[in-house]
C-alpha cells in the first residue's frame, strides 16, 4: 500500500511488452519499440476501475531477479519494496520457457501476483496454449492478453483491481543436494522480509543483494554451501538452479503449449536477409540512405508549404502589430515572438517531425537489433560493440534518451566512448534541422552532406583515439533479437508526438522570452561585452560575423534556439533576410561548429546524472575544442580557395 | 561391436593401470583382476585381436587410441552410476562399488548421459572422483565443442558453461543459455562476426568471445 493504494508493478523479461500493455492499462503513454531496453526507468500511473484505484508501475526489463545489472537491481529493490502489494508478471506467449523461469523466481520469492501473457494474438498464429491449464499448474490467475489488440486487458484490470493477486503454493524442486543445502541454509534464517525458501534459494544462487540482506554468519553458511555444491558437482550452484529451473519451465511448456506452425515463414526469411552481411549490407545503407533522402526531400518540401502557409495566413501582421502598439520596441519584441513561431513551425514539423516518425517505424519493426549484428565488428574498433548502435540511432533524434540508454552498458570505459561520439559526432535532431534547414537552404545540399561526412570521419577518428587511449576492458555483445513485426501507425505516431512536443512545450515558450530579452538587450546594445571580447574566436577563427556568438551561447540551452537568434542578430544588424546575413560558406562554418560543439543543458544535465562531473566537463570541454579546431580548420581551407 | 563383461574388466583395468600412457604388466593385471598371468596372456590375445591393445611380449599390454576410448566410456559410466548410487539412492560406497561394476557393462551411452545431468556432473568433463585425471580426455559420448565454433545450421544441446567472469555467466544464464537447453546457429556471416543462436524460442546475438563461453554437445542431424 502506498498512501493507502494498493500497488502493483509490471515485472517481465525485456521486449515482452510491459510498456505497451502499461500504456493499454493506464492509458498513460510510455515509449515503447521492439528491442530489449527500451526503459530505463520506471513510470508509474493510477487505474480506477469498478470503484477500485490501483497505481501500477513499469519496470525496466529483466531476465532475471538476481540483481545482476543496474535494471535488476532497480526491479528487485522495487519488489522488495513493502509498499508493493502485487506483481505482474508479463509473460511473452511466443516465449513462454524464459518468462516462466522470471515467474518461477517471483513465486519463489513468495510475491503475491497475477500472471499475464503478452501476445496471445500472436503466439494463436504458431501454438495452441491452454492458459487454464498453466493456471492450475502455476497456482495464480494466468490472463492471457494483447497490448497490441488490446484482449484480455480489461479482464487483466478487473483482476488487478479486485486483488486478485496472490501467492502460489507451486514450486520447483531442484536436485536433492541443492535441497539439502537450502534446507540447511533456511534452518540458519532469521526473521525476514521475504519467503524463507526464496531467500535460501536466491543465496545459493550467490545473489548479492540478498547475501548483504542476512546475517554475516548466515551468509558464510551459504558461501561454504555453494562451494562445497562447486566442488562436487563440477558445477556452479547457480548454473545447476538455472538449469532445473528451465528443466521444469520446458516440461510445463511442453504440457501447456503445442505448436501447430512449424514452417519458415517469410518473415523469417526477411530477417535472414537482414542479418546475413552480402544481403543485410546493402539492405543497411539503403536504410540509411532512405532515411536521409526522405528527411531531406519530405522535410524541404513540407519547409516551404508551412512558411507558405505562415507567410499567408500572418506574413508581417505580428510585426505591424507590434509596431502598431508598441512602436519601435514593440515591433522588435513582436519580430522575436514571430521569429520564434517559425523556426518552431520551419524546423520542428519538418524535419524533426519526419526524423521521428521514420525512427518510430524502424524501432517497431524490430529491424534495429539486426543491424547490430551486422556492425558488430566495426564497433568493435571504436572499443564498443555492436549494442551502441542503438543508443547512436536515437541520438539522432535526441541526445537525452540516447545517453540513458548508455545505462544498460556496464563498463565505464565503453559509456565514456559512446556518450563523446554521441555527443559531438551524431546530430540531434535539432542538430540535422540546422544542417538541413539552414546549411542545406543558404548554402547548398552538397554543404550539407559535408558536414554530415566531417561528423562521419570525426567518429572514426574520435572512436579510434579512445579506444587506444582509454584502458581496454573486454566488451561483448550479448542481445536479443526480437521477431519481426509490422509497426502500427498508432504507436509511431504516438511516439512521435510524445517526442516532440516538447518542443511545443518547453522549446516553443523559452524561445519566445529568449528572444524578446535578446532583442531587447540588442536594441541597448546590452551584449556588447561579449560580443566585444569574444570576437577574435567568431571573426578571428571562423570568419563568422561577431554577433553569431549570442547564438552560439542560446544554442547551449537548446539547439534550434540558435537558428531563431540567428534571424534576431542579423536583424539587429539590419538585415532582414537570412540568406544576406552570411554567405554559403559562413552558414557552412556555422553549422559545422554547431553539429559538433557542446551538449546542449537537458544532454548535459543527463550526463551529470549517468556519469558524474568529471566526465561531463571532460565530454564538454572536448566537444568545444573540437568544434572550434574543426571550425576553424573549415574557414582556413574555404578561405584558401 | 559386442564385447563380454570380462574384456570390459580387463579393459578398464588396463586404463586404470596406464592411465592411457605406457604398458600394463601381466602380472600386475592379474594381481589386480584376481586371475592366473596365464589367463591374462589369454585374454590379451582376445583384445589385441579386436583391436583394443597392443601387446609386446614380456613388456605388456597398451591400449590402442580406440581401446582407450572406450575404456574410459566404460569407467566413466562406472564413476557416474557410483554416484548415482551413493548420492541419490543413500547406498554405502561399497555396495555401491559392486553394483557399478556391473551396471556399467549393461547400461547405454544415452541413459548415463542422462542419469549425469540429473547428478549434474558435467558431461563431457571426465569423472571428478577418478584417482588421477585421464591425460587425454575423450568424453563419454559425443564431444562438446564452443559455441563460437559452430557453423549456421548446427544444433546441440548446452553442456555446460565456461567463464572466468561469474557475472558474465550469471548474464548468460538470465538470458536463458543453460546446460539442458537446446540452441540452433543461425544465419552468420563472417567466421568471426557475431554469431545469431536461437534458444527456446528466443534468439540472441552473441560476438565470438560470448560464445565461446558457451559449450555445446553438437547433435547428429
Amino acid at each position: 500500500m502506498q498512501d493507502g493504494m494498493f500497488t502493483a508493478a509490471l515485472v517481465g523479461q525485456p521486449n515482452v511488452g510491459k510498456s505497451s500493455l502499461f500504456t493499454r492499462l493506464t492509458g498513460v503513454g510510455v515509449i515503447s519499440s521492439n528491442y530489449a531496453g527500451t526503459t530505463v526507468t520506471f513510470e508509474e500511473a493510477v487505474v480506477t476501475r469498478k470503484g477500485n484505484k490501483v497505481r501500477i508501475y513499469d519496470l525496466p526489463g529483466t531476465y532475471g531477479m538476481s540483481g545482476n545489472s543496474d535494471d535488476e537491481e532497480v526491479v528487485l529493490e522495487m519488489v522488495r519494496d513493502p509498499d508493493i502489494d502485487s506483481v505482474i508478471v508479463v509473460a511473452d506467449a511466443t516465449n513462454l520457457q524464459s518468462s516462466l523461469v522470471l515467474c518461477f523466481e517471483v513465486i519463489e520469492l513468495g510475491l503475491p501476483l497475477i500472471l499475464a501473457v503478452n501476445k496471445a494474438d500472436e503466439a494463436r498464429k504458431k501454438y495452441d496454449t491452454d492458459y487454464k491449464e498453466l493456471e492450475r499448474i502455476l497456482d495464480v490467475p494466468v490472463v492471457p492478453v494483447s497490448a497490441k489488440t488490446a484482449e484480455g486487458v480489461d479482464e487483466l484490470a478487473d483482476a488487478l483491481c479486485e486483488g486478485r493477486g496472490r501467492r502460489s503454493t507451486f514450486q520447483v524442486r531442484y536436485e536433492p543436494h541443492l535441497e539439502e543445502a537450502i534446507d540447511n541454509i533456511i534452518g540458519h534464517l532469521k526473521k525476514i522480509r521475504f519467503d524463507q525458501r526464496g531467500t535460501a534459494v536466491k543465496l545459493m544462487e550467490g545473489t548479492k543483494t540478498f547475501i548483504e540482506g542476512v546475517m554475516p554468519a548466515t551468509a558464510e553458511i551459504a558461501s561454504v554451501l555453494r562451494d562445497n555444491f562447486e566442488r562436487e558437482h563440477n558445477e556452479t550452484s547457480d548454473i545447476a538452479i538455472a538449469r532445473e529451473r528451465y528443466s521444469v519451465s520446458d516440461a510445463i511448456v511442453r504440457k501447456v503449449q503445442t505448436r501447430t506452425q512449424t514452417k519458415f515463414s517469410r518473415k523469417d526469411r526477411l530477417s535472414e536477409m537482414m542479418i546475413t552481411p552480402s544481403t543485410g549490407i546493402p539492405i543497411l545503407i539503403a536504410v540509411g540512405l532512405m532515411l536521409f533522402v526522405t528527411m531531406i526531400f519530405l522535410g524541404s518540401l513540407l519547409d516551404e508549404a508551412v512558411s507558405y502557409v505562415y507567410d499567408t495566413l500572418i506574413g508581417n501582421s505580428l510585426a505591424d502589430f507590434g509596431a502598431d502598439k508598441g512602436g519601435e520596441m514593440g515591433r522588435a519584441i513582436m519580430l522575436g515572438i514571430d521569429g520564434s513561431i517559425r523556426a518552431i513551425l520551419t524546423l520542428v514539423i519538418p524535419y524533426i517531425m519526419v526524423f521521428y516518425i521514420i525512427l518510430g517505424v524502424l524501432e517497431d519493426t524490430g529491424y534495429l537489433p539486426r543491424a547490430v549484428v551486422l556492425v558488430d565488428r566495426t564497433m568493435h574498433h571504436f572499443g564498443l560493440h555492436g549494442g551502441a548502435f542503438i543508443p547512436m540511432i536515437v541520438g539522432l533524434g535526441c541526445n537525452v534518451p540516447a545517453i540513458m540508454a548508455v545505462r544498460t552498458i556496464r563498463s565505464r570505459r565503453e559509456k565514456l566512448i559512446l556518450t563523446s561520439l554521441i555527443v559531438m559526432c551524431v546530430p540531434c535532431s535539432a542538430q540535422i534541422a540546422i544542417i538541413f534547414g539552414i546549411v542545406g537552404k543558404y548554402s547548398g545540399f552538397i554543404y550539407a552532406f559535408a558536414i554530415l561526412i566531417v561528423l562521419l570521419a570525426l567518429m572514426v577518428v574520435l572512436g579510434l583515439g579512445l579506444n587506444r587511449f582509454l584502458k581496454y576492458e573486454p566488451s561483448n555483445l550479448a542481445m536479443e533479437i526480437p521477431d519481426l513485426s509490422a509497426p502500427s501507425l498508432k504507436n509511431v505516431l504516438f511516439k512521435t508526438w510524445n517526442r516532440i512536443k516538447d518542443f511545443f512545450v518547453i522549446a516553443f515558450p523559452l524561445l519566445v522570452v529568449g528572444s524578446i530579452l535578446l532583442e531587447i538587450a540588442l536594441s541597448y546594445s546590452l551584449m556588447d561585452f561579449v560580443i566585444g571580447p569574444l570576437s577574435f574566436l567568431t571573426v578571428g577563427m571562423l570568419g563568422l560575423p561577431a554577433a553569431v556568438i549570442l547564438a552560439f551561447i542560446v544554442g547551449v540551452l537548446r539547439k534550434e534556439m540558435a537558428v531563431g537568434m540567428l534571424a534576431i542578430i542579423a536583424a539587429s544588424t539590419g538585415i532582414m533576410e537570412l540568406a544576406s546575413f552570411m554567405g554559403p560558406e559562413q552558414f557552412f562554418v556555422f553549422g559545422l561548429v554547431m553539429a559538433i560543439y557542446m551538449p546542449c543543458l537537458a544532454t548535459i544535465a543527463v550526463i551529470w546524472r549517468e556519469m558524474g562531473w568529471k566526465e561531463t566537463i571532460a565530454v564538454s570541454a572536448l566537444s568545444i575544442g573540437t568544434a572550434i579546431a574543426i571550425g576553424t580548420l573549415a574557414n582556413w581551407i574555404l578561405m584558401a580557395f | 561391436m559386442m564385447v563380454s563383461d570380462n574384456r570390459e574388466d580387463y579393459l578398464i583395468e588396463i586404463l586404470r593401470l596406464t592411465e592411457g600412457e605406457g604398458r600394463a604388466k601381466t602380472n600386475d593385471l592379474a594381481d589386480k583382476l584376481g586371475v592366473s598371468p596365464a589367463s591374462v596372456s589369454e585374454m590379451i590375445k582376445a583384445l589385441s585381436g579386436d583391436g583394443f591393445v597392443t601387446y609386446t611380449k614380456y613388456r605388456g599390454a597398451e591400449l590402442t587410441p580406440e581401446g582407450l576410448n572406450y575404456a574410459k566410456q566404460l569407467r566413466k559410466k562406472h564413476h557416474i552410476m557410483e554416484r548415482f548410487l551413493t548420492d541419490v539412492l543413500d547406498l554405502d560406497s561399497d555396495t555401491a562399488h559392486v553394483e557399478a561394476h556391473k551396471m556399467e557393462h549393461v547400461i547405454s551411452d544415452d541413459s548415463a548421459i542422462r542419469i549425469c545431468r540429473i547428478i549434474g556432473t558435467p558431461v563431457d568433463d571426465d569423472c571428478s572422483s577418478c584417482e588421477s585425471q585421464c591425460r587425454a580426455a575423450t568424453g563419454l559420448g559425443r564431444i562438446s565443442k564452443k559455441l563460437n565454433e559452430m557453423r549456421q545450421g548446427d544444433r546441440g544441446c548446452i553442456s555446460h558453461l565456461k567463464c572466468e567472469d561469474p557475472k558474465t555467466v550469471k548474464k548468460l544464464i538470465s538470458m536463458g543459455f543453460v546446460p539442458g537447453r537446446d540452441v540452433c546457429i543461425g544465419s552468420n556471416g563472417s567466421r568471426s562476426g557475431p554469431k545469431v543462436v536461437t534458444v527456446g524460442n528466443a534468439t540472441f546475438a552473441l560476438d565470438s568471445e560470448m560464445a565461446s563461453f558457451v559449450y555445446v554437445e553438437p547433435s547428429d542431424d
